[in-house]
């Protein structure tokens, strides 16, 4: 009892500091339960990817009642996830565990390495989107029975530094990309978004991230897509995404249905809270903490990848 | 960027969304209540998860399970409903697609399903 108990808090504890720290769900579950709870890493990365699921439903329900996702542009942008999560799950049975091991190693320190350079601007500086501009919901949050951030924050935002959308995007030639821009911005440069969809979704199924840390970027900086549709947009996308190579996971039986339900339900409440809370709490302190705990996190990994 | 509803968006696109959004969160839920209730029989049961091996996936004895009020049982229905519910969301939104007559978008959301389906298919040939 005690152990479900510790995975229900684990996962509780992921839900709310992702939620706080806009970091992805993956990102902290899949150390927690391989540093933390020993478990092996394809079945943390399958737990993560259905921890991922739920967060992704919740919020994608919420920005689509709010219509602040394009529909239409995430599911084009999505057939392209899923198949490079196709790809990613069986190449992540084809690769050694170090090997993984080292790759999210990689990723722990990138994010460690985009949460040092996205802190708070001097008056001086040129001026950087604070992390919640990502995340600020329309308005109304508080209101909703599943809160937007707790599901964008845990699933879609990426820790990266942001820059505001290009002003003047060449519009597409093909009638059909034009067709998937949404009320005041036109979706540009398909071809980009194809390519980095596939790699996301790769990212994905390798790694158990929602692959948001690729996709905002992809769709805000080089399609033209503003930062909050993209988010919402990416956050949508990650439930297909993850469920492409989820089920590959399911199948090979790496899902533990007694670890990965208290995990899902912890981060469900988790980040939950963490949405309801985070206009109370400072997040400076916490995010300098976390640069700390994902650096040291990203040194475990690795010194795991290489057999130390 | 506002959130309120911008005219050159179509009914037919909002009355798409706001349907799909009913079936996320109302499918969330559900999702999250079968866990809840498989976690709170596993703590009950005084089942320790991190002792067991991870148990073989097999779908036609979940009905057994629930019936008889196993943990597993319900877990395992909570997180196949976690990954059904993405799929219904294509689902509905290719029907959508199709009833406003945008026959592009449905193709799409068929590849889509189509995709996942290869998985399943791959899953499977991995395992042979």
């Amino acid at each position: 009892m005690i152990a479900g108990l510790v995975l229900l808090a684990g996962g509780a504890a992921v839900g709310l500091f992702g939620s706080l720290l806009g970091l992805g769900g993956g990102i902290l579950l899949v150390p927690l339960l391989t540093l933390g709870f020993g478990r092996p890493l394809r079945e943390a990365v399958a737990i993560s990817l259905v921890s991922v699921i739920v967060t992704s439903s919740a919020g994608a329900g919420i920005y689509l009642r709010r219509h602040v996702a394009n529909l239409r542009l995430g599911m084009v942008l999505e057939l392209f996830t899923a198949c490079g999560a196709l790809l990613g799950g069986l190449i992540a049975f084809a690769l050694p565990v170090p090997v993984l091991e080292g790759l999210f190693a990689a990723l722990l320190a990138y994010v460690a390495f985009n949460m040092l350079r996205r802190r708070p601007p001097k008056a001086t500086a040129t001026p950087q989107p604070p992390a919640d501009e990502v995340l600020v919901p329309p308005s109304g949050e508080g209101t909703d029975p599943v809160a937007l951030p707790a599901a964008s924050r845990a699933t879609a935002v990426p820790p990266v530094a942001v820059v505001p959308t290009p002003a003047v995007p060449m519009p597409s030639t093909w009638p059909f990309v034009r067709s998937l821009s949404g009320p005041g911005y036109t979706v540009t440069r398909m071809p980009f978004g194809v390519v980095g969809a596939v790699f996301a979704g790769i990212v994905s199924a390798l790694l158990g991230v929602g692959g948001g840390i690729v996709k905002v970027p992809l769709m805000n900086l080089a399609m033209g897509v503003p930062l909050k549709v993209a988010t919402a947009t990416s956050n949508m996308m990650i439930g297909i995404t993850a469920t492409s190579s989820a089920v590959i996971y399911l199948l090979r039986d790496e899902i533990n249905p007694y670890i990965a339900g208290p995990v899902a339900l912890g981060v469900f409440v988790g980040a939950s809270v963490g949405a309801r809370v985070i206009n109370r709490i400072d997040t400076a302190f916490l995010q300098n903490l976390f640069v700390a705990v994902l650096i040291v996190t990203a040194a475990q990994m690795a010194a795991k990848a290489v057999g130390l | 960027m506002s959130a309120a509803p911008d005219p050159r968006v179509n009914e037919t696109a909002y009355r798409l969304e706001a349907r799909i959004s009913r079936l996320l969160v109302a499918g969330t839920y559900l999702a999250i209540g079968l866990v809840l209730v498989g976690v709170v029989a596993m703590l009950a049961t005084g089942v320790d998860p991190l002792a067991l091996a991870t148990p073989t996936f097999d779908a036609g004895r979940i009905p057994a399970d629930v019936a008889a009020g196993r943990p597993e049982g319900f877990l395992w229905l909570g997180l196949i409903a976690v990954l059904v519910l993405p799929l219904g969301r294509v689902s509905v939104a290719g029907v959508g697609f199709l009833a406003a007559r945008d026959t592009r978008l449905a193709l799409v959301s068929l590849a889509v399903l189509l995709v996942v389906s290869a998985s399943i298919l791959a899953a499977v040939g991995l395992e042979r």
